[in-house]
């Protein structure tokens, strides 16, 4: 019936997608240690921002929109940050609360619960 | 055909445009709720996370990183095929949309049996949330529980936002079907597709944190 | 008595007026109440399940009080006590206080107040009276399977581990957020897309505002609330103990999540009060606001800086240092925001024309009792008085004083305030006023000797107390008795008025918001006419064309 051709906004965005997925896929496999979690989320980023732009549409949206979005990411970063501002400044605590059932061959605690810094 | 009948809106809104405003509004509203919902399990895996990095990265290595990485694949390309179904009933091309809608709903259908095959091969291999299994009686690392519980609560709260987006697209697409859906009414398709989006966007951060780093 | 003295008029569409049937007229069967989608049926509905919910709260506080007469068991059981003072915290925070001011008088005035004929999503409005009455059930249902015994904050490990009907009362309470989810959201679009010619955002009523921006904390902040008991409810049930340290896991990070939503709940709580009291104030001292900008965008402040305020709740939870001082500071913020409020208030009403009617020595309760309980709050946000104060009656007294003082004295301002827009009655003024009083001084006798427990050191939540606190305990007690007096009383002739009350005609107070620019009881879809709303909800300097000689 009609001839339907996929916009150019979809099939850009869709090709801009698998190449970033592509690319943390392969990034996996790179042993970047501590900041490969920064860097996938990083990634991730990107893909989101895309898929919400251009397939949810919020670059033509009005404002009301875009500040709804922003509003919610803006607290979650508020959420995340003070959180984790907590955790990695908290004082190693005395002593660890024993394990519940500790298995006859475990080592004494085999991962320190201190923060990791 | 849909572009002869004319469109009423309801009563007490000025105009249908106003009335799709107000639809796009509030599902967006709702997106900034599960974007808070899903944040707060976030900022417990990031915290967790910093506490017991060892043992995060002990279970990322333990899941399948194939099976997942194809389920994001999956719904990426469905998050594709509802962009243009949207854009094909805009254009009063119904049959089309009713096709890439039902294409959605196989690909999210598709999701489900991949994740209900990874939480078999969990299961199998004694992996239960809350740390219950022999799995961790064989690896007795502090915090690893901590990243199974939050995987198998994150990954099936997930997996119902996926059965519920593929419920309301379901729903519409009954309507394309019966031809109640039509040029002008392509915002409720909206709406429903930025459900859906949404739904993939959560997978796509979820994919790393749970597979990839 | 006294007829009307604020009244200019000849009410256009009288009340009851055959031509313009009322809302509560146009069908009166029970189907149509529960199938109904008008948002002032709605109002109506949440408003009697409301005062019902207040009630059974104020119950189990009576009950607390009446435990506490004596420093020995008085009446009631160890696990009965815990039971009573969890149900009534439960009770009063989430289906009393959360719901109270937006859902039963935001439903009802907010789309007035816009000149709209509906909310948003009309039907939507109706499925969130239903969840919320399912989410209440299974709250109340848990009391017969064994109650629960966490306290209202449902702290791990305890609240993982406790035998009591905790998965059960906590999915209560998930359900019951949704429901404020689909309201607060219904709001927001409403607000956004439903106002009518001439309703600019800064034409709007104060009290569009300050829902406006609760409807905002409650979207955003509750989904949190709902996650971390979610979590908490398959710890408890299925034993997954995210939050168990035996098995790694760290309790402070649900204080984090919890206090997240539960301290913003405070301003969902207090900021409809705060748009009550705006729109009061300004009617009764006939005046325009002293700044109407500074009100509305104090409310959008104390939105967003409540989001950052949570720490202060755990400052002796095991929280870091560095955090517990950032949160400290950013909570006295929020002060900053109230006192524009209150300063603003006072200033309205001063040299206006004030006509003191019971809504107004209301909004006196709540200006003294809210400024008190306020100061406290910024005192008790320093982390060395903290220290002292955590966990005894200091803090009871304190938050009572916010949320007793400043939001239940606003809900019953605007209850009489609006009683005569939604049943076409009015009350007896020197009934209201005297209860007023009884309301004020039982309220101020029952929690100020608490601030003087808690600071000698008696802890809250505890069953029996050492024998020298005994006479600060009885004065608490009777003056809960006075209060409960207060409050039957004004339930009394509320009933009284539904029935025998003089008509009000559809601008008792003489008014200029707009919810009062149509007749009283409203009909059906709000306005039969357009009304004029060129001119502003605050604009006394000239009369309303429809009430013009």
């Amino acid at each position: 019936m009609s001839s339907f051709t996929v916009p150019r906004t979809v099939s850009r965005t869709a090709v801009a997608l698998f190449v970033l997925w592509a690319a943390s896929f392969a990034l996996s496999y790179a042993h970047l240690g501590a900041a490969s979690l920064l860097v996938a989320l990083a990634i991730a980023a990107a893909k989101a921002a895309l898929v919400v732009m251009f397939f949810m549409e919020l670059v033509s949206e009005s404002l009301s929109m875009k500040l709804t979005l922003a509003a919610a990411g803006g607290l979650l970063a508020i959420l995340v940050g003070l959180m984790a501002a907590d955790v990695a400044t908290r004082e190693p605590p005395p002593l660890l609360p024993p394990t519940r059932e500790p298995a006859a061959h475990e080592p004494a605690p085999a991962e320190p619960g201190v923060p990791s810094r | 055909m849909t572009a002869a009948r004319s469109v009423e809106h309801a009563e007490h809104f000025e105009s249908l445009e106003r009335q799709a405003h107000a639809a796009r509004l509030g599902m967006w509203v709702f997106l900034a709720t599960e974007v808070l919902l899903f944040g707060a399990a976030f900022a417990l895996f990031l915290t967790y996370q910093v506490q017991f990095s060892h043992a995060f990265r002990a279970g990322v290595a333990h899941n399948t990183k194939v099976l997942g990485s194809v389920n994001t694949a999956v719904l990426l390309l469905s998050s594709t095929l509802v962009a243009c179904a949207v854009h094909a009933l805009r254009r009063g091309d119904a049959k089309l949309a009713a096709r890439l809608v039902g294409g959605t709903i196989a690909l999210g259908l598709t999701f489900l049996v991949i994740k209900g095959i990874e939480y078999g091969k969990h299961f199998d291999e004694g992996i239960y949330p809350g740390g219950v299994g022999h799995y961790f009686t064989l690896h007795p690392i502090r915090g690893l529980a901590a990243f199974w519980t939050l995987y198998f609560g994150m990954t099936a709260l997930h997996a119902l936002h996926v059965t519920i987006g593929a419920g309301v697209l379901g729903v519409l697409l009954h309507a394309i079907v019966r031809g109640r859906l039509g040029r002008e009414t392509a915002y409720r398709l909206e709406v429903g597709a930025i459900y859906w989006h949404l739904v993939d966007v959560i997978w796509i951060f979820l994919w790393p944190l749970f597979y990839l780093a | 008595m006294t007829t009307l003295p604020l009244t200019h008029a000849a009410p256009p569409g009288a009340p009851r007026s055959a031509a313009h049937a009322s809302y509560l007229d146009t069908e009166t069967t029970l189907r149509s109440w529960l199938l109904t989608t008008d948002h002032k049926r709605i109002g109506v509905l949440y408003l009697g399940t409301l005062l019902a919910t207040m009630a059974l709260g104020g119950f189990f506080a009576m009950a607390i009080r009446l435990e506490h007469l004596t420093p020995d068991p008085t009446v009631m059981s160890a696990m009965t006590y815990n039971r009573m003072f969890t149900l009534h915290g439960v009770i009063m925070v989430w289906l009393f206080l959360i719901p109270s001011i937006p859902s039963a008088f935001g439903n009802f005035m907010l789309p007035m107040m816009l000149g709209a004929k509906d909310v948003a999503f009309p039907r939507l409005n109706l499925l969130s009276w239903y969840v919320f009455i399912v989410g209440a059930v299974l709250v109340l249902l848990s009391t017969f399977v064994g109650g629960i015994d966490t306290g209202w904050t449902f702290y791990p490990p305890y609240s993982a581990l406790s035998p009591t009907a905790v998965p059960l009362a906590l999915l209560g309470v998930f359900i019951v957020g949704f429901s404020t989810i689909l309201t607060g959201l219904n709001f927001i679009v409403t607000t956004h897309t439903m106002r009518a010619e001439g309703v600019g955002w800064m034409q709007m009523p104060l009290f569009v505002w300050s829902i406006y921006a609760t409807s905002i904390i409650q979207v955003l902040a509750t989904p949190v609330l709902g996650m971390v008991l979610l979590f908490v409810v398959v710890d408890n049930a299925l034993g997954w103990g995210l939050f168990d340290p035996s098995r790694g896991g760290d309790p402070v990070l649900y204080q984090h999540l919890f206090w997240f939503y539960s301290h913003p709940a405070v301003y969902i709580m207090v900021l409809p009060g705060m748009g009550v009291v705006s729109e009061v104030v300004a009617t009764y001292a006939r005046k325009n606001p002293y700044s109407y900008k500074a009100i509305a965008y104090s409310s959008l402040g104390i939105a967003f800086v409540g989001f950052l305020t949570w720490g202060h709740h755990m400052f002796v939870a095991g929280m870091s240092t560095f955090d517990a001082g950032a949160f400290g500071v950013l909570s006295m913020l929020v002060a900053v925001f109230s006192a524009i409020k209150v300063f603003n208030w006072t200033w309205t009403l001063k040299r206006g024309a004030i006509a003191l009617k019971t809504p107004l020595l209301y909004i006196f309760a709540f200006l003294f009792l809210f400024v008190f309980g306020g100061m406290t709050g910024v005192a008790t946000a320093a982390m060395s008085l903290d220290v002292h104060w955590h966990d005894t009656y200091f803090i009871v007294a304190h938050f009572h004083f916010i949320m007793v003082g400043g939001t239940l004295t606003a809900f019953l301002a605007g209850l009489h305030y609006w009683f005569p827009k939604m049943t076409g009655r009015l009350y007896p003024e020197r009934l209201g006023m005297l209860s007023a009083a009884l309301v004020f001084a039982g309220f101020f006798v029952t929690f100020f000797p608490q601030f003087l427990l808690g600071n000698a050191g008696m802890p809250r939540r505890y069953f029996n107390y050492p024998a020298e606190f005994q006479v600060l305990h009885v004065v608490s007690t009777v003056g809960s008795w006075v209060l409960a007096v207060g409050l039957m009383s004004t339930a009394i002739y509320f009933l009284w008025s539904l029935r025998w009350g003089p008509e009000a005609g559809p601008n008792p107070w003489g008014s200029r918001s707009f919810e009062w620019r149509t007749a009283s009881p409203p009909p059906k879809h709000n306005f039969t006419r357009t009304p004029p709303f060129e001119i502003g909800p605050y604009d006394y300097t000239q009369p309303l064309p429809d009430e013009a000689p």
